[in-house]
């Protein structure tokens, strides 16, 4: 029975120091982010381009993927709720499930496959390397010329681009409606009016942060914890992969809990 | 390349940012963010389904919110809701405010202004709010509904109770109906157990046999009379029969009584000319008794100027 609870016990409690560990480096960040000393050019260089190769470079397939995506998503709710004569309901539809849900998620699902692994491999091939240890000795704060821009370029990468993907969907929805439904314009616009709340907009928002914020630091958490072997490599990117994906569902449900509080 | 991709970066921020601040200035500016309002204040007895934020509504169309809810000190929840400037001249001294519960979708405070030749409403009036509920509507609707299924189940129940009890009527009537199979199981017909004496279906037996003789002879009898309907048929309606001759002897008759309704017209005139030559008739024996009278007093003085008798005499009265 001791040993059964140990067994059970035991993976929860590194679980929990995990977490614990991870929250504590997300406060020293945050107080780093929040710090004007924080920037300085270095940091900005390392910000734009860390913004060029998350946000600008992934744009062409961000928009065909939001066009295309979106245009079907919009089709498909705009049949299923014609024919169950909830028409009047499009707006909450779109709104509350297109912009405040849908468009947050499919961008930071886009941006953690493609940059998040990016920055695990990275952070961890510089610790196999001993990089970050000669920036020290460099007395080159790592924390302000590595974490600290590419943490701020997830926040605003994952915001901009959600906000680009509800624009994106919410345009070619008002086309699908005009052209395949003959809905009015004026209508449609209406309709998303009369369904938008300013609070929604704060939740996305704040979401989107949210999961920018946790999508580049838990990788870069995770690839510090690489040794200085070559082999540790693939598992600090797995394993922060597997935490980028459970932090995402966790705050995908707390901003559910807090819409509907 | 730096700067390339500084420029690119720089771009992409401001456009995707540019784009993020219009559709939120022009969700504002349509929601009416920029727009003056006026604040009026509800009265209700419960606060329940009233959220703040809540839309307000008129004729279908949104034309306020409420701002906030608060419980005063006589237990009543006061709901102060905002309405545009714009919308303002849609709400009149008359209006009334009615707070709708659909079975579908979120509550909404519905406005219904009668008359919009009242004056405006005054933003200090506290007007009283109704409550409507679609759920409770349809449970009133649906009581009775229920009242008669219940009576119904009840009605359901008892019957089953009853066909369920062994001292129930569908029980006993199986028990009578086992005791008649039984009996019939016995029996060599129905009849036997229905009289219980052999002696009588015998009886009955041989009944039926005469039954069917005389059916036998009726039927043989019938046979006749239809032969004899048959030949009946022909001397009455054949070609020679008494309905033809009759028939003839009526044509005959009719041609007959035409000619003689001429002869009666003849004879209807004739009396009616002798009727008028009887008036004649009657002046010419006037006529005739004057002249008789006339002779007769011509033969008196005759008589008395020429004694033509031998002894003439004279009687004295």
């Amino acid at each position: 029975m001791a040993q059964i609870l140990k067994t059970l016990g035991n993976p929860f409690v590194k679980n929990v120091l995990s977490a614990q560990e991870t929250l504590a480096f997300a406060g020293v960040v945050i107080s780093k982010v929040f710090s004007r000393r924080s920037y300085n050019s270095a940091t900005k260089m390392v910000l734009v381009n860390q913004i060029y190769f998350t946000a600008v470079e992934i744009l062409p397939l961000f928009i065909t993927v939001s066009i295309i995506f979106g245009s079907l998503l919009i089709g498909i709710v705009f049949a299923v709720i014609k024919d169950l004569g909830l028409a009047e309901y499009l707006g909450s539809i779109l709104m509350g499930f297109v912009v405040t849900e849908l468009a947050p998620f499919i961008t930071v699902l886009l941006i953690a496959l493609r940059s998040s692994s990016a920055i695990d491999a990275e952070i961890a091939v510089m610790k196999v390397n001993q990089e970050l240890n000669t920036l020290s000795l460099f007395n080159i704060d790592v924390l302000d010329y590595l974490f600290v821009p590419r943490i701020v370029n997830g926040m605003v990468s994952v915001v901009l681009l959600s906000c680009l993907f509800s624009i994106l969907v919410l345009g070619s929805g008002m086309l699908f409606s005009f052209f395949i439904f003959g809905m009015g314009l004026d209508t449609y616009g209406n309709t998303l009016l009369n369904s938008t709340k300013f609070s929604d907009i704060v939740i996305m928002l704040l979401k989107c942060m949210t999961f920018g914020f946790f999508i580049t630091l838990i990788p870069i958490r995770f690839g510090l914890r690489a040794s200085h072997e070559l082999t540790s490599i693939p598992v600090a990117v797995l394993n922060g992969m597997v935490k980028v994906f459970i932090a995402i569902v966790i705050i995908e449900v707390l901003s559910l809990i807090l819409r509907f509080i | 390349m730096a700067k390339n991709i500084e420029r690119k970066v720089g771009l992409f921020i401001v456009i995707t940012t540019a784009l993020i601040v219009a559709s939120v200035v022009y969700i504002a500016y349509k929601k009416d963010v920029f727009t003056p309002t006026h604040t009026y204040t509800l009265a209700s007895k419960s606060g329940d389904n009233l959220t703040e934020g809540m839309p307000v509504v008129f004729s279908g169309f949104k034309i306020g919110k409420v701002e906030k809810l608060e419980l005063n000190d006589n237990g009543l929840v006061m709901i102060q809701i905002s309405v545009p400037r714009r919308h303002v001249k849609w709400l009149r001294t008359d209006t009334r405010f009615v707070l709708e519960k659909p079975i579908i979708g979120t509550p909404r405070i519905v406005v219904m202004t009668a008359n919009f030749v009242h004056p405006l409403l005054d933003e200090q009036t506290v007007r009283e709010m109704t409550v409507t509920s679609d759920i409770n509507e349809i449970v009133k609707m649906i009581q009775p509904v229920l009242d008669r299924v219940n009576s119904i189940v009840t009605s359901a129940d008892k019957l089953t109770a009853a066909l369920a009890s062994p001292q129930g009527d569908l029980s006993r009537t199986l028990a009578n109906a086992q005791v008649l199979t039984s009996k019939l199981s016995q029996k060599d017909s129905l009849l036997e157990m229905a009289v219980a004496d052999r002696e009588s279906v015998k009886s009955v037996h041989q009944a039926l046999t005469q039954v069917k003789d005389i059916t036998g002879q009726v039927d043989a009898i019938l046979k006749k009379v239809d032969a004899m309907a048959v030949k009946t048929d022909a001397s009455l309606y054949g070609q020679d029969g008494a309905l033809v001759s009759v028939s003839k002897i009526l044509k005959d008759l009719l041609a007959k009584l035409r000619k003689l309704e001429t002869t009666v017209d003849n004879v209807n005139r004739l009396s009616t000319d002798a009727t008028g030559a009887t008036g004649d008739l009657k002046g010419l024996r006037l006529d005739i008794e004057a002249t008789i009278r006339s002779i007769n007093d011509l033969a008196g003085d005759i008589d008395r100027l020429i004694p033509l008798k031998k002894e003439p005499e004279i009687r004295l009265p």
